[in-house]
């Protein structure tokens, strides 16, 4: 409660002269004070304040929020035309792991909630603090049960999905065939034809060799992924370059996200952006979001949480976002429909099929594809 | 050389103001790079080298039990980062035998091979089956971007120095503009200029020599560090072209040296010292490369500082402690020779200059010769630097095939109080290069006052100095991340620096030993008894800094001014860690409208972002230039 008050400690404003932009807390445990003093232009001090005048600080990712048409900005206008609090998001350049090495170090969350988190994410968490609690479990929300149950991601309903992508290939049918398979990728029809992306530093690359050890087998995907590389795949650092690579006619095959054609749908567009589901399968990638368990609002929180899953919220998202609803209740304009397709076959790994395993993975990975 | 500068003459012993502020200076000095630099980055390497729980106080109280080298050896034992080499470490016994068998499978595999991808003609690229592992491919990779930086960049410096022509100052002073780009942006350059369907490709279908795959191989990384580093080149080797006394090469020319004989003679031995000093430093930076790899290259190319992103990224902090750690023992190894390259230079600078000739007019056939040279040259600049830049230009506006202001209309509706406005990140980004500028230059003068007076030990401190520049900026980042944003616990308090101060501080640290390089040569050029000179006429050493030497290296300062300038605009990684939601800069407006959902899977609006990014930086540096060579201290 006493976090983000305005505290007068003399002494610690001497010292803040000096840096500018010190910041000073009391660290005892759970209840912080702290002052911000300096130049700081951070907007972290706030008057003495009860919970409704305090904003809901929300940590998400960078294209999540900030201009118009964006899912955040959507969120923002609706739920502060009806209630008192605020919102501010916040991107911090790392994501969930400064929120993790923040909770490691002793560091204060100045969030309420954290916005974007993927399963291999939540993994991630709780390995890293075994025996601290980054989230906590929101209780009490009435739209929690309309939330797909193929897409939780999370046993123990920490973290909640509000919209998931599915990982797909986009190719371009004026230059190459429908690739139906894995195999088909290894074959010398689609020789020197995939981009995909790192998955050690891009979310799309993560999910499909993710996908790729779903169908070959944490004991089969090494094998797999070094035929891809005798056939010349080519992996980037991160989706916008394998996708810049894609649009320059480098290559016709980019590992994508399955709602390429609500961007390119012109009549020439179209045959340029075929979305093919390998083995009619594609991968899903929920993102969640979940409560901090310092937060000092935590009814505020989960009253935003059960927002963000009402019908409404969750077609604005999905049609902001890109991407598709994570409740089965939501209904999406015809023409968003139209363009943004679902894989015949979702597939996903759970949290426990991920957990222990991720890093391992994703390493072998990495050194096998750096060693060639 | 006389090294007396601590002399306890009775006069020093007087505190005199100037006297004074020289010690503030340099105490401040050392308070800024304890907080911002030397500190956050221990944080990191303690990971590589403590056990669990200790901390810098347990350790320096008990080094025995608190020092482990298991992380280290770990990584040094791996034959994925070490290659061969990881037997060393592993089984030394075995060392003498594997080396013998290494040398033989060595001989019997490598080939030089004449690559020809054109525009590269020839790169020997063919090691042989031997495994040299994560580190031995990134001494590699360096090696062959320095040799690329170094060719390139040597003719640059032959023409801005040997040569007159109208707009010649202001070329100079944009062979800076390669090191504020940030890396996003040069790859995208790249990937239109040399791509499959790039500018470079359609010139060579057009000739009927068919498309060429030039993008992820090798080549195209070391050419674009090439990109960043050869300007440097240019520019110090440059600058010692310049200082060649006309003198002494007229004089062996009056002995009779022909014109070869009077270059390899004098002039030559004039520029290696400052060829080998960029050269070092080409190869220390290359070393650290990472964006570019990423971009250009992808994970087979991956290099150590890729693995160490990586490893941050994974929370995997004993692995990226024990590569940051080798990285940097590595890199300021280099440095420490650099160092002692720099200290041999000759000295000279004060006499007059080698006459220029005029670039536009040729009389004789060898001067036809060598404008056709410089023309060739010429088309090669333009190739590798001029087309990446346009590129980036055309693609603000859509390209050739379908021009569009669209992306110029999305810039001009996010001013109208978006999340990120265009111009408060040039306000920002300006701000906080003349705050970084007005730190690093008292900085860096001061350190090179103090290191330019010899002795061993001294260079050695000075290595420890120059640690910025051979710490890789993903460690820095990350300590700064762990060290200052998070926070330290002080008694009860926890005290945590954000902001734009903090910016600006971390901008200096990175920029001034940029200062100290351009300085500290020419200081240690002055002739000496200048300085015993004011200093016998009752100056105290500020004094005698300031009225005499400083005058004296004013044309350094301006260098150095100009790197920090760069340095602190084009910096993006430990920007965007601290500076927070609001005081986004340049880069990270440039990365953030990279990533904009509302204009789809598109680089324009961010392309946009960057011509403005070039535009302004482009104006600010021939603006230094011109202010900062007509003032006179």
């Amino acid at each position: 409660m006493k976090r983000r008050t305005y505290l007068k400690t003399g002494g610690a404003a001497a010292i803040a002269g000096l840096a500018g932009c010190l910041n000073v807390s009391e660290s005892n445990d759970g209840t912080t004070t702290d002052t911000t003093t300096g130049g700081t232009t951070e907007g972290t001090t706030t008057g003495t304040a009860s919970e409704p005048d305090e904003p809901l600080t929300i940590a998400t990712y960078d294209s999540f929020f900030g201009d118009e048409g964006t899912a955040g900005n959507w969120l923002k206008q609706a739920w502060e035309a009806e209630r008192d609090t605020k919102i501010e998001f916040t991107a911090p350049s790392n994501g969930v792991n400064e929120f993790i090495s923040r909770k490691k170090q002793g560091a204060s969350i100045d969030a309420d909630l954290f916005v974007g988190l993927n399963t291999g994410e939540l993994v991630r968490v709780d390995e890293q603090l075994p025996d601290a609690t980054l989230f906590d479990t929101p209780g009490g929300l009435s739209h929690a049960s309309r939330i797909k149950d193929s897409l939780q991601i999370d046993p123990e309903r920490r973290a909640l999905p509000y919209d998931t992508g599915y990982i797909s290939l986009v190719y371009d049918s004026t230059e190459i065939e429908e690739p139906q398979t894995f195999d088909d990728l290894t074959s010398p029809a689609y020789q020197g034809a995939l981009l995909a992306e790192n998955a050690q530093t891009s979310d799309p690359g993560r999910a499909f060799l993710l996908w790729t050890i779903h169908e070959m087998g944490a004991d089969g995907y090494l094998d797999y992924w070094q035929d891809l590389v005798e056939n010349d795949v080519r992996i980037l650092d991160d989706w916008q370059p394998a996708y810049n690579a894609y649009m320059n006619r480098e290559r016709p095959i980019v590992v994508s996200y399955s709602t390429d054609q609500v961007y390119y749908h012109g009549e020439d567009e179209l045959p340029r952006h075929q979305i093919g589901f390998l083995n009619d399968q594609g991968y899903a990638n929920p993102e969640a979001m979940a409560r901090f368990a310092d937060t000092n609002q935590p009814e505020t929180a989960a009253a935003f949480m059960d927002f963000v899953l009402t019908d409404e919220a969750q077609a604005n998202i999905a049609v902001n976002n890109v991407q598709f609803p994570a409740t089965t209740t939501a209904d999406l304009p015809d023409e968003y429909d139209q363009y943004a397709h679902e894989p015949p076959e979702p597939v996903t790994f759970t949290y426990e099929e991920l957990a222990g395993n991720l890093d391992g993975w994703i390493n072998e990975w990495a050194r096998q594809i750096a060693s060639n | 050389m006389d090294k007396r500068v601590g002399a306890p003459d009775s006069e020093q012993l007087a505190p005199t103001p100037a006297r004074a502020l020289l010690l503030a200076t340099g105490l401040a000095t050392l308070l800024v790079l304890l907080v911002v630099f030397y500190y956050p980055v221990w944080t990191v390497f303690e990971n590589a080298v403590l056990r669990d729980g200790y901390g810098v106080f347990s350790a320096l109280a008990d080094p025995l039990a608190a020092v482990t080298p298991d992380v280290l050896l770990g990584v040094l034992s791996d034959p994925f980062f070490l290659g061969a080499a990881h037997t060393l470490f592993e089984a030394p016994l075995r060392v003498p035998g594997d080396a013998a068998a290494w040398t033989v499978e060595f001989l019997a595999t490598a080939r030089p091979a004449l690559v020809s991808r054109p525009p590269f003609v020839v790169l020997v690229h063919e090691a042989g089956n031997v495994e040299f592992g994560l580190f031995g491919f990134t001494a590699y990779q360096a090696v062959l971007s320095t040799v690329l930086s170094v060719l390139l960049g040597v003719p640059g410096a032959w023409v801005l120095a040997r040569f007159e022509f109208p707009g010649r100052s202001t070329l100079k002073s944009l062979t800076i503009l390669p090191f504020v780009l940030p890396s996003i942006m040069v790859v995208a350059g790249f990937v239109a200029t040399f791509g499959t369907f790039g500018t470079v490709n359609d010139v060579l279908a057009w000739l009927g020599f068919g498309r060429v795959e030039m993008l992820y191989t090798l080549e195209l990384v070391v050419l674009a560090h090439a990109f960043y580093n050869a300007p440097l080149v240019t520019r110090m080797v440059g600058t010692a072209w310049e200082n060649v006394n006309a003198n002494a090469v007229e004089t062996a020319r009056s002995l009779g040296a022909g014109r070869v004989r009077s270059f390899t003679d004098v002039v030559l031995p004039q520029l290696v010292p400052a060829l080998a000093a960029s050269a070092l430093l080409t190869f220390v930076f290359t070393f650290m490369t990472f964006p570019i790899v990423l971009g250009l290259g992808g994970l087979r190319l991956a290099t150590v500082e890729v693995w160490l992103y990586a490893s941050v990224n994974q929370l995997d902090y004993e692995t990226a402690a024990a590569l940051g750690t080798l990285e940097t023992a590595f890199s300021l190894f280099f440095m420490y020779v650099y160092l002692r390259y720099e200290a041999r230079r000759a000295s000279s600078g004060t006499g007059k200059p080698l006459p220029r000739a005029r670039l536009f007019s040729a009389d004789t056939l060898r001067d036809w010769l060598s404008r056709a040279g410089i023309a060739a040259y010429g088309l090669v600049i333009v190739v590798v630097f001029v087309l990446p830049l346009a590129s980036m230009v055309l693609a603000s506006v859509g390209g050739l095939d379908d021009p569009t202001l669209e992306w110029w209309r999305l810039l001009v509706e996010r001013q109208g109080g978006s999340r990120t406005e265009p111009s408060v990140a040039v306000w920002n980004s300006l701000l906080f290069g003349l705050g970084a500028l007005a730190v690093a230059l008292p900085m860096g003068v001061v350190v090179a006052a103090f290191s330019t007076r010899g002795g061993r030990l001294r260079k050695l401190g000075d290595t420890v100095l120059m640690a910025p520049i051979a710490v890789s900026g993903v460690v820095v980042g990350f300590g700064l991340l762990q060290g200052l944003v998070f926070g330290v616990d002080i008694g009860s308090y926890r005290v945590s620096v954000v902001g734009p101060a903090v910016v600006v501080m971390a901008h200096a640290v990175a920029g001034y030993p940029f200062v100290v390089r351009n300085v500290a040569p020419m200081l240690a050029d002055l002739d000496d008894r200048l300085v015993e000179a004011a200093r016998s006429l009752g100056a105290d050493r500020a004094r005698a800094l300031w009225d005499v030497e400083l005058p004296l290296v004013w044309p350094g300062v301006v260098a150095g001014a100009a790197f920090a300038f760069a340095i602190s605009i084009g910096e993006f990684d430990s920007t965007v860690i601290l500076a927070g939601e609001n005081t986004y800069t340049m880069p990270v407006a440039l990365k953030r409208f990279l990533v904009d959902r509302t204009a789809g899977p598109s680089i324009g609006p961010a392309a946009a972002m960057g011509t403005v990014l070039l535009v302004v930086t482009a104006v600010s540096f021939v603006v230094i230039d011109y202010v900062g060579g007509r003032y006179r201290p």
